[in-house]
Formats: C-alpha cells, structure tokens, sequence
C-alpha cells in the first residue's frame, strides 16, 4: 500500500472512486440542488402554481421580519424545543439511573419504556388527540381542575404544553436508554471507594455520574434540540397550528405558506431563514462538544 | 443506619417514578387495544371497560372497506427496497472514504455528504417537491430514491467513523494474499461492520416506516399509493365520528412494528445504542 503505485493497484483505485459516484450523484440531485433551489426560490415572487416568476431581491425577508405571524412562529418553536429539551433531558436522565440500577425486572421494564420510539408520530399524536378529548377531562373534572376540565388542546394556553407533552412522551425512548448505556460505562469500584470515604449520595453522582455522563449528554443534546427545531408531525396532526396560531411552529407556517396560503416564494425565505440559525447553533455545539467528559 | 435509610428513600422513590411511567405508557395503549373491539355504542356507554366480547367488526369493516392491505403493501415495499438500496451505497461508500482519508477527493465527499447535518428538513421540503412534481415522480419510485438520497449524512458519518476504529492489518493480508479491493470489501470488511450494519438497519427502517412528512408531500394526492401513517392521518378527517374505528386503525397500524419489536426488542435496543454512543 505504502510502497508502490504499481498497476495491481490501479483496478483498486478504480472501485474506490465507483463506490462513491452513485451516493455522491444521488445526494447532489436530489438534496444539494433543492436546497439551492430553495434558496434561490427565496429571492422571487413566485406562488409555486405559476409558469413564471420574477427576481424580487430581498423583499421576502424585508416583509417577514415586519411579519408578526413570522416572529409568533419563531417565539412558538423556540418555546417548544426548550420544553421539548427540557422535559425530555430530565425524564429520561430520572429514568435510565432509576433504571440502571434495578436488580429484578430491568430488561423487561427497560423494553416496555421503549415501546413509544416503535410507534410513529402520526399515530402516537392521533391517540393522544382522542385521550385529550375523551380522558384527560375526565381526570380534571375529578380533580377539580378547571383548565383540565376540557380539551387542552382546544384553548391557545394549554395547546402548545400538550402537543409538546405528547412528543415528550415518545422522545424520551431513545435518550434513555443511551444515558444507560453511558452509565454502564462507569467502573463499579468507583462508587465503592467513594461510599468509603464517606462521599455523599450528590457527591457520588456530581463526581462520578456526571462526568461519565456528560458525552451522552450532548449526544442527547444534539438529538433532542433538533427534533424541537424540526418538529412537524406532532403539531400537524393534534392542533394543525391551532387554535389562534398558538402551535404554529416554523414546519407548520411553512407548510400552510407554502401549500395552502399559496405564499411559495415567502415559506422558502422563511425555510432559509431557520437554516442559518439550525446552522449557527449546530457549529456553536460543535465547538462545545470537543471539551469535557471521561470519554474524549 | 443512616445509608440504609437513604437506599430505601430511593428505592422508593425510583419505583414510584417508574410505576407512573409504565402507567402512563402502558395505559394509552391499553385503551386503545380494548376500544378497538367496541362498538361506537358500547365505546360511549363505558370508555375503560372490558368488552363485553370479542367483538371483531371494525376489524372485518377495515378490512374489508378500507385499501388497509393496499397500504401496508406501500409501507412494506418503500421500507424493504429503501433499506436494501441503504445498505448497498452507505457501507460502500463509507468504506472509500474511511480507506482514502488522506486523498482529497475522499475527504472532500466526505464533509460534502456531512454538510447535511446542518440542513433541517423543512428547508428542503419545499424545492424537493417541486423537484419531484416536474420529474414525473410523485410516486413510489421517487419516494424511495428520496430517502436513499437523504439517509447518507447520518450513513456516512457513523461507518466513516466505525471503519476508521478498525484495524487495517485484515484487510492489508487479504490484499497481500491478492484480494482485490471490491473482494476485500465483500469477504472482509462487511462483515466487520456488521454492528453498524444493525445500527442503520432499525434506525432507518423506523424512519422511514414512521415517516409522515415526505409521504405527505409526495404521495398525499393518489390514494391508492398512501403509506400507513397517511392513511391514519386521513382516516382522522374522514372518520372523526367513528372512533372506535379509529383506534382500531391506529391498532393495526402499530401492530407490524411492535410484532417485530416483541421478537428481537433486545437486539433492537442494543443495535440502537451502538451506533449512537460510539459515533
């Protein structure tokens, strides 16, 4: 490999490059090129129905930041993916480690606790669009609870909690059981000897759980933020962006833009616009991710 | 005395947390499975009840009246033939690179094809339909093409990492011994990535046999090409009344992925977790 360059070796380099023409090919036509055709369908007028269109420069952007239903989605996805982080982050670090240390049943819990990430969104939303209307009353009126008396879907306060629970509820999956995995990794020894010198139950998980932890974290960090950012299915099929607007995430306005508003050109500037900030973060969490943590 | 009492503190509280977990998973599914065996009457009289029997109707009437076996045949077979044209660029492809890191070219595709990760999906929803929409391709076909074109970035970028961990010695003798490289590839290196193999399998498979987004653009017009998760979707504005025919819609519609789940939940967890954690 080293030495020569002779002609056995000319075949080799030969199946290397063809391994990659078809995914390079592939990937160029049909992801490359749309997103600069998204880019550049940002800077026209056109409807997306229309045989022709004209170049309009930046006037898409000029009127969506002057938009308050643009900056209404912006407030709305940024407010879902911190719930949506949030929630997910502390449920499933409470589940792995009350999971990672049950002695009986741990397989078969573990398994049931995962059973969300099998079900799709759609489908998952659609149950939970039924309960909303036929159970969680019930446990408000119960209890007395006023603003769980009714579907808590249907008022602009209590719809984007809920949409944002019901993703919740299947996001946790797959979070938790990579914190376990990352829990398995710490030596048992460790919480021995520290038990002996009389570390406390917080001094045992701040120096010794968290540090094995923290490359899962930002693995977890890094799935969960962009599912929040993204997110679509969930809002589509339990509210549609309603009521009023108050589940309106960026992937809906899009959406409706695009496809229903017949506002082609603006719903593509709107897309390139949560680019750049998708962009901006991810390089910032890049940076973040090459410092801490046992592993690295 | 005193760690005693904290280890039983908890205990306690860990199965508290974990009971109200379980229920709270468990218990919309269960309602789900015993509502889809309910007549609309019966359903309305007592929600969390039992059936009073095994009442198979709305079973016979989505079988019967609805495309149900048309749709899962779509789901199957955009599934089986994305995931088998994955599988046949991603390892490969992932394998030239990981070889050739030091050449150019190679690490230029490489950070081409990662590029992707900066890219949300909304961002080419929109021109991607378009695209499809002039190509004569909202169907099947394109839909496929699709994924195998958008699964790369998470593709490329966990092989590339895993075969770069393995150590090059096999492969060296094997090319010594005068594999040439397509044998090498086949006889050695695929099956030492058999792990990663796994990892994409599921994690891909329950992408696309869950996804909603790009059937939704792409095939939402016909209906005979709908997938599953269109076919709920659509159910809801067609059949709001009928509830309990719903439920059973979204019973069958789960029930593919939690058979399989069921027969290999273990492997499936750790095919998972094997990927994610080491890349």
């Amino acid at each position: 490999m080293k030495k020569t360059k002779t002609n056995r070796k000319m075949p080799g380099k030969y199946v290397y490059f063809a391994f990659t023409v078809i995914p390079v090919v592939l990937y160029t036509f049909f992801y490359v090129v749309s997103v600069i055709n998204g880019i550049k369908y940002s800077f026209t007028d056109w409807d997306g129905m229309s045989q022709e269109y004209n170049f309009v420069g930046i006037k898409n952007y000029r009127m969506l930041l002057e938009n308050p239903n643009f900056w209404n989605s912006m407030k709305t996805t940024v407010l879902y993916s911190i719930m949506l982080v949030v929630g997910v982050i502390s449920v499933s670090l409470m589940l792995s480690i009350s999971l990672n240390s049950l002695k009986r049943f741990k397989t078969f819990v573990k398994s049931i606790f995962f059973v969300p990430a099998m079900i799709g969104g759609v489908t998952i939303a659609l149950i939970w669009d039924q309960l909303f209307y036929r159970v969680v009353p019930l446990i408000g009126q119960a209890l007395g609870i006023e603003w769980l008396s009714q579907s808590l879907l249907m008022t602009g306060k209590t719809a984007l909690p809920a949409v944002v629970f019901v993703q919740i509820w299947q996001a946790v999956a797959m979070p938790t059981v990579i914190f376990i995995a990352g829990l398995q990794q710490i030596p048992d020894e460790q919480y021995e000897s520290a038990k002996m010198d009389g570390a406390t139950a917080f001094q045992r998980f701040r120096f010794i759980t968290m540090p094995y932890l923290l490359p899962t974290v930002t693995v977890n960090l890094v799935l969960v933020i962009k599912q929040g950012f993204t997110s679509f299915d969930f809002p589509y099929a339990l509210t549609g962006g309603g009521p009023v607007r108050s589940t309106e995430v960026i992937g809906i306005l899009i959406y409706n833009d695009a496809f229903k508003n017949l506002r082609f050109s603006v719903a593509n500037a709107e897309a390139c616009i949560l680019f750049v900030l998708v962009a901006i973060f991810s390089l910032t969490q890049i940076k973040l991710t090459s410092r801490g943590g046992v592993n690295q | 005395m005193k760690v005693n009492r904290d280890t039983l503190v908890w205990s306690f509280l860990r199965t508290i947390l974990l009971a109200c977990g379980l229920i709270l998973i468990l218990f919309p599914l269960w309602l789900v499975v015993i509502n889809s065996f309910k007549t609309l009457e019966e359903a309305g009289r007592n929600f969390f009840a039992l059936p009073s029997g095994l009442n198979l109707d709305n079973f016979k009437e989505l079988f019967t009246n609805s495309n149900y076996w048309i749709f899962l045949r779509n789901s199957l077979k955009i599934t089986v033939i994305s995931i088998l044209l994955i599988l046949l660029l991603v390892p490969a492809v992932s394998y030239a690179i990981a070889r050739n890191f030091s050449r150019k070219y190679y690490k230029a595709v490489y950070f081409y094809l990662l590029m992707g990760l900066f890219i949300p999906s909304q961002v080419i929803m929109l021109p991607v339909t378009k695209m499809m929409t002039k190509l004569n391709m909202l169907n099947h076909a394109g839909l496929i093409i699709l994924y195998a074109a958008f699964s790369l970035t998470q593709g490329v970028f966990l092989f590339v990492n895993y075969i770069r961990g393995l150590p090059y010695e096999i492969e060296e003798s094997a090319q010594i011994d005068g594999c040439s490289v397509f044998q090498t590839y086949v006889k050695i290196v695929l099956p030492l990535v058999k792990p990663m193999i796994s990892t994409i399998l599921i994690m891909d498979t329950l992408w696309i046999w869950n996804d909603f987004m790009l059937p939704l653009l792409i095939l939402n017009r016909t209906q005979s090409i709908w997938t599953l998760p269109l076919f709920q979707y659509n159910f809801k504005t067609e059949y709001s009344f009928n509830y309990t025919l719903a439920f059973t819609a979204y019973l069958l519609a789960m029930l593919p992925m939690l058979i399989i789940y069921c027969s290999g939940q273990k492997y499936i967890i750790k095919g998972l977790t094997a990927g994610s954690v080491k890349g």
